[in-house]
């Protein structure tokens, strides 16, 4: 009972809050930032209370439904299982984290009313969309979190680049979600309902060829929301937003929800996963793809959070090759679990990285790097911090990612393809990498020219608790994994040790040395032979410039295309328009030939008509003038008397005469009317 | 009891008083016509329960009428047509209190407001009766005050494109009137019901044609391509409050009159087996056309850079939408009845919602001009700083227009969506309609983001010697109003899907 309650509070209470925020605005501008902070702390609560419940639950799935649209079978419910609740505490909790470092990170904004409404809509959409039990709620809420961080990215409306990013992002997402709509008409035609636990029943009986098209518009869905390859790009511009909704966007919400959708679908789909052909494996070559491309483009970029946007990127690119390797237990299989360890670990330390870069980007007033460098004196915190954060990041033990990215490679060995293996190895390397000249370039060595002016200080305390709590979750998470595992139902695959004693491992630490090694090289000791391959322009150097050219392709062929094509369209249906007009042209020249009679018949044959007329009508008034006046003279002699009573009668203007003719008028048409018919 | 002859009543008795009280005071007009259209509101929500629980989910008030022609003052409605005339008496309250402020000054008001009542005749009209004649006659009877009111209150070259309605919509009604004197020679009965019933009973040849013609004529009402010309100028230059109406329900009632005469009477009669596979090529037409539309209306609105004329062209698009839809409706019964489907409650749902939100389109765009007196979206620019409510109007609209949730037309392009996918089960060649379909709600964000981007954010443009400042409070009150609607329905269909689904056909 108490699980259905909060099951329904833990996405409605911020849904419904954030129509109170400017309503509190109104009265005092703290209090409305305290609220925003109550509620997710309220969310954050109501969300760890369902652990115990889906735990003790033992694989029972706990289901809330209440009538929506009840009469084509539509109802509103709620499904916690240990996918959902997973979600579920990590939305509620980084909802709370990042709510108390906007008290300090957006301090001094215009605007915040607006900021903290959306900022709760995003946290209630997102847990909204993780905890529908059916098709349609998921999608409704799937473009709601569309929607808010379309708003959120947009901030700064009156900046040009955050305009475009915003569009940019709800576009290029727009794109999977109609691939999504797709797949779930195609749901709802051959199953006849929206309903999760029905589909997961009845999922076998639609025709295999369908189920193919529905797996692959599903994973469309999933690609462009969880920003892989081909529509990676909008997750770089989304940067334009402020940094805290970065963080909430690249932890917790918007990206996770395309990782959530194909663990959702394989779940339902069960054994019937593999069965599908081509699927698991496009997957997880997309993952594969997106995980390499995404590194090597982190490793380029000049912008502090652009190194991040590339590397959650890649890390999405990690889970969705684990989401791929799933063999054909489904849910139950080593894959599945992976990647949402894996989820949950990137959280934390993408989540540290973007708070940390918030503080910095406050700091020194630039998110270029070149601009940055010896820093670690200046912010020793965020420097201890960005080292924690660093080493996750890489995959090195005893932090979150090592267990996590272990289990991808170990699940991947077993399932995937010799290619998919070793290019998943060259980005762990990658991103050890692309690690290691993030911290170069922001706190080693001398400080800059920048720098020097600007005298920057540690991050206010109010943005570095949130950071440290999470520094201590990338740590501690690794060593959650065992509970995790029976948690989501995977007892005994995941152990400590093992990922210490692996075949992996050693493989992992050996591929670590020469790309550290070349890091060290250009940047640490920035040697000769780096320096002058980095120096001269090469094809590597404008691929990596211009993001593999993905944006360009598509600047060119969709947005001039379109529009091309849409003034070709514009143009032609002018041109129609005037052919069009043509003959009605046409018809007002005769008529206007037709003026030449007009004199003949409006002006002389009625004026003629009219004169003979009128003289017989004046001689007739004559006779009648005499008769009339005689009539009119007794009539007005007695009307007179009449007259002279209705003066008593208060009288106004001609306006009440009217009135009470129409009224009358009125009634008789009335009368009329209903004597008519009935 | 009476009811509907009550909604038939008010209105046509209101126009000479809103005609002097408008004399007095336009302020006082314009609360007339709202008040009229609220009591023809509440007249149409007591039919509703008789509508959900009689057995045949209708309401009849049958009354004599022209007995030469055995026609009847039949009025009737239905789940599907008290949806709608609930709807379209709900723009015209919004639209009169719109216009106190929106038209203040203008010259005339009293004949303004007495128009606006006739109009909100001959619109309830349309969805109140099931007698062809009376339904041709109020089909006529929006027709005149709506060129008057394009004319006289217009912006620009107001009469050029007051006549092109005129005669666009003109020359469609001819089709009507052709179809229904052919439906009558026919079957020698002016009520569709009885000529449906006639019509199934004994086919005769004629039925195809009767098809096209009224299927032809009512599509110039609601324009779609390619006989939208008359839209795009009679809605960017009427006066505001009348784009609204003419964009909300006035095109809606040309989907709504291919709905019930084309399809629920004409089309079972010619799904007969003598004509071959006509029903089915016909039904597969209506889709190319709507796809046709959803495009055209959509790529012409990214490029369009009047504000009225963007809103204009995505009204085309979304009667694309629409006559998707209706593509769909089912050509085979059930057991003697066709039952409505999840693609035709989504096509009526749409009208619905597509005219709150509509309407709220351009009630902002209209502020947005009363205030700023811009019409070039590219000189506009940083206006939601300085109208924060007409921006959250335009927003909520706009979104709702793309079809986004949690706002009003997302959930009915759902269902006609995954209605499409049913019939595809059926019938693959609606595939790639479906398709298209979809792709076209991408291009409809993109001109939804671009017009919200271009007049709403980024730098405020130097302003004139006008200050902007926001709109006033009945131009607010209406605009608020219709964004509680478009939000609510939205979230909560749920009245109005139970009415639609309701009805059966045959």
């Amino acid at each position: 009972m108490i699980s259905d309650v909060s099951a329904w509070l833990v996405w409605l209470l911020p849904l419904v809050s954030s129509l109170f925020v400017p309503l509190i605005a109104r009265f005092s501008e703290k209090a409305r930032n305290y609220f925003a902070v109550l509620i997710s702390l309220v969310t954050a609560i109501l969300a760890f209370s369902l652990v115990p419940d889906v735990y003790f639950a033992a694989g029972e799935t706990v289901t809330a439904s209440a009538s929506w649209i009840q009469s084509i079978g539509i109802t509103a419910g709620v499904l916690l299982d240990p996918l959902s609740v997973l979600f579920t505490v990590l939305v509620a909790f980084f909802g709370l984290i990042i709510t108390i470092y906007s008290l300090g990170y957006m301090k001094e904004e215009e605007g915040l009313t607006r900021y903290y409404f959306l900022l709760l809509l995003f946290i209630g959409s997102m847990i909204g969309l993780v905890v529908s039990d059916n098709f349609l709620q998921m999608f409704i809420f799937w473009e709601m979190v569309g929607l808010c961080s379309y708003a959120l990215i947009s901030f700064w409306y009156k900046r040009p680049e955050s305009i475009r990013a915003g569009a940019k992002v709800f576009l290029m997402t727009r794109i999977g979600d109609v691939s999504l709509l797709g797949a779930i008409g195609l749901i709802y035609a051959y199953l006849g309902s929206f309903s999760f636990r029905y589909a997961v029943a009845n999922i076998a009986t639609i025709p295999d060829y369908t189920l193919t098209a529905i797996a692959f518009l599903v994973l469309g869905g999933a690609i462009a929301k969880s920003a892989q390859l081909p529509l990676h790009t909008w997750l770089y511009s989304a940067m334009e937003a402020p940094t805290s909704v970065s963080a909430l966007l690249h932890a917790a919400t918007m990206v996770k929800a395309g990782i959530y959708l194909i663990a959702r679908l394989i779940f339902i789909l069960g054994p019937l996963a593999v069965t599908i052909p081509f699927w698991l494996p496009s997957v997880a070559w997309v993952g594969v793809l997106t995980a390499f491309v995404g590194a090597t483009l982190a490793l380029y970029t000049p912008d502090i959070k652009g190194v991040l946007a590339y590397s959650t990127i890649s890390q999405l690119g990690f889970m969705m090759t684990a989401l791929g390797s799933v063999t054909g237990e489904a849910a139950a299989s080593l894959g599945w679990f992976a990647s949402l360890f894996h989820m949950m670990s990137h959280a934390f330390f993408e989540g540290l990285g973007f708070l940390l870069a918030g503080g910095i980007i406050h700091a020194l007033g630039t998110r270029d790097m070149r601009l940055m460098g010896g820093l670690k004196k200046a912010m020793p915190i965020t420097f201890g911090l960005s080292l924690i954060m660093i080493l996750t990041t890489s995959g090195l033990p005893p932090f979150a990612a090592f267990f996590s990215k272990g289990l991808i490679i170990t699940s991947l060995t077993e399932a995937g393809d010799i290619l998919q293996i070793v290019l998943i190895y060259v980005t762990t390397a990658l991103t050890f990498a692309y690690s290691l000249r993030f911290m170069k370039l922001i706190f080693i060595g001398k400080e800059s020219e920048h720098l020097r002016k600007l005298h920057p200080h540690e991050a206010p305390k109010i943005m570095l608790y949130p950071a440290a709590i999470l520094a201590v979750l990338c740590i501690a998470w690794g060593f959650v994994g065992p509970w995790l595992g029976s948690f989501m139902g995977v007892e005994g695959e995941v152990s400590l040790l093992g990922a210490f004693f692996s075949l992996e491992t050693p493989i992992f630490f050996a591929i670590l040395v020469p790309a550290g090694l070349i890091i060290y090289l250009t940047y640490y000791k920035q040697s000769e032979v780096m320096m002058r391959f980095r120096s001269g322009s090469n094809p590597l150097k404008t691929i990596l410039k211009h993001g593999y050219f993905f944006d360009d392709v598509y600047e060119r062929i969709t947005g001039k295309g379109v529009i091309t094509l849409s003034d070709g369209v514009r143009r032609a249906n002018e041109t129609v328009m005037g052919h069009v007009a043509k003959p009605a042209q046409g018809i007002v020249n005769f008529a206007g030939h037709l003026r030449s009679f007009e004199g003949f018949f409006s002006g002389r044959l009625p004026q003629a008509i009219a004169n003979v007329m009128v003289r017989i009508a004046r001689g007739v008034q004559k006779y009648l003038d005499v008769l009339a006046d005689d009539l009119l003279r007794v009539i007005a002699h007695r009307t007179m008397h009449g007259a002279e009573q209705m003066k008593k009668v208060p009288s106004s203007s001609l306006q009440h005469y009217i009135a009470a003719a129409l009224l009358g008028f009125i009634l008789i048409l009335l009368l009329i009317i209903l004597t008519v018919g009935l | 009891m009476y009811s509907l002859l009550l909604v038939f009543i008010l209105p046509a008795l209101g126009v000479p008083f809103v005609y002097l009280a408008g004399k007095k005071s336009s302020r006082a007009a314009a609360f007339l016509v709202a008040l009229i259209a609220i009591a023809n509101m509440a007249l149409l929500f007591t039919t509703v329960p008789e509508i959900l629980n009689s057995p045949t989910h209708e309401y009849i008030e049958p009354y004599e009428w022209i007995n030469i022609l055995q026609s009847d003052f039949t009025l009737f409605v239905d789940g599907i047509s008290v949806s709608l005339a609930i709807i379209t008496t709900l723009l015209i309250v919004v639209a009169a209190i719109f216009s106190v402020n929106y038209m203040e000054g203008k010259k005339n008001l009293p004949v303004y407001y007495s128009l606006l009542t006739l109009l909100s005749l001959g619109l309830v009209g349309v969805f109140i009766t099931s007698n062809l004649l009376l339904f041709y006659f109020c089909w006529e009877l929006m027709l005149v005050p709506a060129y008057f009111i394009i004319g006289n209150w217009g912006y620009r070259d107001s009469y050029r494109a007051a006549f092109k309605f005129f005669i666009f919509t003109h020359a469609g009604a001819v089709f009507v009137l052709l179809g229904i004197g052919a439906i009558y020679m026919v079957t020698g009965t002016t009520n569709m019901f009885d000529a449906q019933a006639a019509l199934v009973q004994n086919v005769p040849g004629v039925v195809p044609w009767i098809l096209i013609s009224l299927t032809a004529g009512f599509a110039v009402k609601m324009a779609v391509v390619p006989v939208h010309m008359w839209l795009p100028d009679a809605h960017s230059e009427a006066p505001s409050p009348m784009s609204a109406l003419l964009s909300g329900v006035i095109i809606s009632a040309g989907a709504y009159a291919i709905l019930r005469l084309s399809l629920g009477a004409i089309l079972p009669a010619v799904m007969d087996p003598s004509f071959g596979s006509f029903g089915m090529d016909f039904m597969h037409g209506l889709a190319v056309f709507g796809v046709l539309s959803a495009f055209f209306g959509s790529l012409i609105a990214l490029v369009e850079t009047d504000i009225k004329r963007i809103i204009a062209y995505s009204s085309i698009a979304h009667m694309g939408y629409v006559m998707f839809g209706l593509s769909l409706f089912p050509t085979s019964t059930v057991a003697g009845v066709i039952t409505i489907t999840a693609a035709i409650t989504g096509t009526v749902l749409h009208l619905v919602n597509h005219a709150v939100s509509k309407g709220l389109l351009f009630l902002s765009a209209g502020a947005i001009m009363h205030q700023t007196e811009i019409r070039d979206i590219r000189e506009m620019g940083g206006l939601a700083g300085k109208m924060p409510f007409t921006a959250v109007a335009s927003f909520t609209s706009a979104l709702s227009i793309a079809g986004t949730p949690p706002f009003a037309c997302f959930i009915s392009e759902f269902l006609i969506f995954v209605g499409a996918f049913e019939v595809i089960q059926n019938d693959g060649f609606f595939l790639w309609p479906t398709a298209f379909m979809l792709i076209a709600t991408v291009i409809s964000l993109a001109y939804s983001l671009r017009y919200l981007s271009y007049v709403f954010l980024g730098k405020a443009k130097p302003e004139g010697e006008k200050k902007i400042v926001d709109v006033p409070i009945y131009m607010k009150v209406a605009m608020g109003v219709l964004v509680v609607f478009v939000i609510v329905l939205g979230f909560w269909p749920t009245f109005f899907v139970d009415l639609i689904n309701t009805v059966q056909f045959l």
